[in-house]
């Protein structure tokens, strides 16, 4: 091969770097101010948490119950960021079926045996969030890590649920999903949108459209009217459409698993 | 039946009864948002389901129309809304082509193993207003057992199987292909083999003398009508069917069933009212006046015994039993996708899609208290079956935009993981599935116990 002929073809190769490189940057900055949502959603699950802590101090059920279902969709906003950035924190929080602390165990005495006796486990909730809160600040956010939470979440969302999902005992399940898809939205109107649209409009408009549907989804009066064969799919089509955003953001393809790359 | 053959059997049923006590953790539908009602039970966590032999597969390989029609029959999208919500496909009652003798259904149930057909939950339109469930019957040898239904009313599978589809479950109506499809899957479905079994329905081999005389008392004219025998309805031949109905004391005209794996068939009679053969004969007994000795009732029931018997009727579920139905199912993608077969391309990725993602939540995630260790591999096991899950939706986007040539690529790219990749992946990781009895009772015990605060106080 003749040096021009080099030369050709290693000007789209440095052309796709250089386009790597001017979005990394735009992307940086874009990461940053999904900064400030996190915060948010950590600091109002704290805060549902520690009322959580002071209902069951004063044995008040109705209470208690209340600011469970408060700090959990503070949590479930944020579970675009905690199963990567911090999975063993996730783990302590959002442990199932038989957790000995976080939202479940607690879940299961509130709105399973109507009891209050959850002094220890709510005090295990306070002290893990208030750790995972005091860390948002200086922690590292890098669009890989948030496009790959946002994915795997995506997937997440297309989970069936004919067994009534994840937070069966309080029935909240549906809400779980519409959190997360706030979360997944947020994310990505915040730190992808405006790069992506700028290298690939279409692609923008369809993963635009995918999280819109989901939205639709979701906004079934209850889990059992959720179209589940429509939500598997719009989940589905709008992981393949970020699989295919990562290449033109120059990022990495996106992990379906967190820990897996 | 043989002193050998006897003990094989306490054995096999002390194991059965073992297996089935150990799955007393089978998993209840639980909470207040679910389609299907509150301690539903379809024993969907089981760890040993039903063995399946086909017939095609003695001889060769099963046939496109058979695989069409097993991926129909277990997809929960051919049935009506309520159904598909509820995730519930006609391999849901039938497992693997067997009965499932622990469905248990409030509203359509009156005990574990039947179903009210014209209850209603699936089809209000069908509802008939009563509580008159049916015992979900084993398909297997459904060839050589028309007619069909409980009571014998349609000569027709094809009619029959049309029938569950729209009105049962009030399904759309299906497209000729696939009621073909499924009544071929179904006619494909054979008798385990009973090597006790000889020409003419004969015991065969090491008869023991209770069978013998079971045998012999199963031809034996009726005292009060020499006309009728038991063998006179249950003719001994390849199903020990007359393909007739008959009013035996239970409240109507059914039809004779098989007795061919008939142990394995429980509960007994047209509504399931009876556990045992004990009871069965006893019933018999009394309703036609037999006035048979404590001896003979145990010679029948040995007889019935030997006869119903079948080779292996039960197989340990595992990743290999599971990605060996899925890719029989994926196997039509081969001759749908070049034929830009729309309709059978969203039938398949819909219902393999959604085995993978069942089987994907065989291996916890991080979350999981009900395991630790292998971490690593649960994760690479997830992750793999992610991948292929993405692959069958960019397979049906595709077709479903005309680009067969990309298709056809991404077909071959899922036939290519599912071949080695993925078999890999889950093999590392299936000790710490819930494949695994003991992972797999830590986490359906803890499940339980979560799900049943929820009554510890009320």
């Amino acid at each position: 091969m003749s040096g021009t002929r080099v030369a050709l073809c290693l000007v789209p190769l440095a052309m796709a770097i250089s386009l790597c490189r001017a979005n990394a940057a735009p992307l940086d900055e874009s990461a940053e101010r999904y900064r400030p949502y996190m915060i948010e959603g950590i600091g109002s699950a704290l805060a549902g948490a520690r009322d959580l802590r002071e209902r069951v101090a004063a044995k008040d059920l109705a209470g208690a119950k209340q600011a469970w279902l408060s700090a959990r969709a503070g949590w479930e906003r944020s579970e675009v960021f905690t199963a990567g950035f911090v999975p063993e924190l996730d783990a302590l929080i959002d442990a199932w079926p038989n957790a000995g602390s976080g939202f479940h165990a607690i879940e299961a005495k509130l709105f399973g045996a109507g009891q209050t006796d959850v002094e220890g486990d709510a005090d295990a909730l306070v002290k893990n969030l208030d750790d995972l809160h005091s860390r948002l600040r200086d922690m590292r956010l890098t669009p890989q890590g948030l496009l790959d939470g946002t994915v795997r979440l995506a997937y997440e969302v297309g989970e069936g649920k004919a067994d009534g999902g994840e937070s069966r005992i309080s029935g909240t399940s549906l809400d779980d999903m519409r959190n997360n898809v706030a979360g997944i939205d947020f994310a990505y109107r915040t730190i992808f949108a405006e790069a992506l649209k700028a290298v690939d409009a279409g692609l923008d408009e369809q993963v635009t459209e995918r999280i819109a549907q989901l939205k639709l989804i979701v906004g079934a009066p209850d889990l059992p009217h959720v179209d589940v064969r429509a939500l598997r799919r719009a989940s589905e089509e709008l992981v393949i459409a970020l699989q295919a955003a990562s290449a033109r953001l120059g990022l990495q393809r996106p992990t379906l698993e967190a820990q897996s790359r | 039946m043989n002193a050998g053959r006897l003990s094989a059997a306490i054995v096999a049923a002390g194991l059965l009864v073992a297996v089935l006590h150990g799955r007393v953790m089978a998993f209840p539908v639980e909470g207040d948002q679910t389609t299907l009602p509150t301690h539903t039970e379809l024993n969907e966590d089981a760890l040993d389901r039903p063995r399946e032999v086909f017939h095609s597969e003695i001889t060769g390989r099963k046939s496109y129309l058979v695989n069409l029609g097993n991926l129909a029959f277990s997809s929960p999208s051919i049935l009506g809304g309520v159904a598909r919500q509820a995730n519930i496909s006609c391999g849901t009652c039938h497992v693997n082509g067997a009965g499932n003798a622990k469905l248990f259904m409030p509203k359509m149930s009156t005990r574990p193993g039947n179903f009210d057909t014209t209850g209603p939950l699936f089809n209000p339109k069908a509802d008939n207003g009563l509580l008159d469930p049916v015992r979900i019957p084993s398909l297997r040898g459904a060839r050589y057992l028309a007619p069909y239904g409980a009571d014998g009313r349609m000569p027709s599978l094809r009619d029959f199987v049309r029938n569950v589809i729209v009105n049962e479950f009030a399904g759309p109506e299906p497209s000729p292909a696939i009621v073909d499809a499924i009544v071929a899957y179904i006619q494909d479905i054979d008798f385990l083999p009973n090597p006790s079994l000889g020409p003419a329905g004969r015991l065969v081999g090491q008869v023991s003398e209770t069978e013998r005389r079971g045998e012999a008392l199963f031809s034996k004219p009726f005292p009060h009508d020499p006309g009728m025998s038991c063998a006179g309805c249950h003719v001994p031949s390849g199903a020990f069917v007359d393909h007739k109905q008959h009013d035996v004391g239970s409240g109507g005209l059914f039809k004779t069933p098989t007795l061919r794996n008939a142990d394995f068939n429980a509960p007994y009679f047209h509504d399931g009212r009876f556990d045992s053969y004990n009871q069965v004969v006893a019933h018999f007994d009394k309703v036609f006046t037999l006035g048979l000795s404590t001896q003979d009732q145990k010679d029948l029931v040995a007889y019935l015994t030997a006869v119903g018997d079948g080779v292996l009727p039960y197989e340990h579920e595992d990743a290999g039993a599971s990605l060996k139905e899925i890719n029989d199912f994926a196997s039509v993608l081969g001759t749908a996708i070049p034929a830009g077969d729309k309709k059978t391309v969203v039938l398949a990725v819909d219902t393999i899609g959604g085995e993978l993602r069942e089987l994907t939540e065989q291996y916890p995630d991080h979350k999981n208290t009900s395991v630790s260790g292998g971490a690593q591999e649960r994760i690479n096991a997830r992750a793999g079956l992610k991948e292929v899950v993405l692959l069958l939706r960019r397979i049906d986007m595709a077709v479903g935009e005309g680009r067969i040539a990309d298709a056809a690529a991404d077909y071959r790219n899922y036939r290519y993981l599912m071949a080695a990749a993925v078999p890999s992946l889950l093999g590392g990781a299936e000790r710490w599935s819930l494949f695994n009895p003991e992972v797999h009772d830590q986490h359906y015990g803890a499940l339980r116990q979560v799900l049943q605060s929820k009554h510890v106080s009320r």
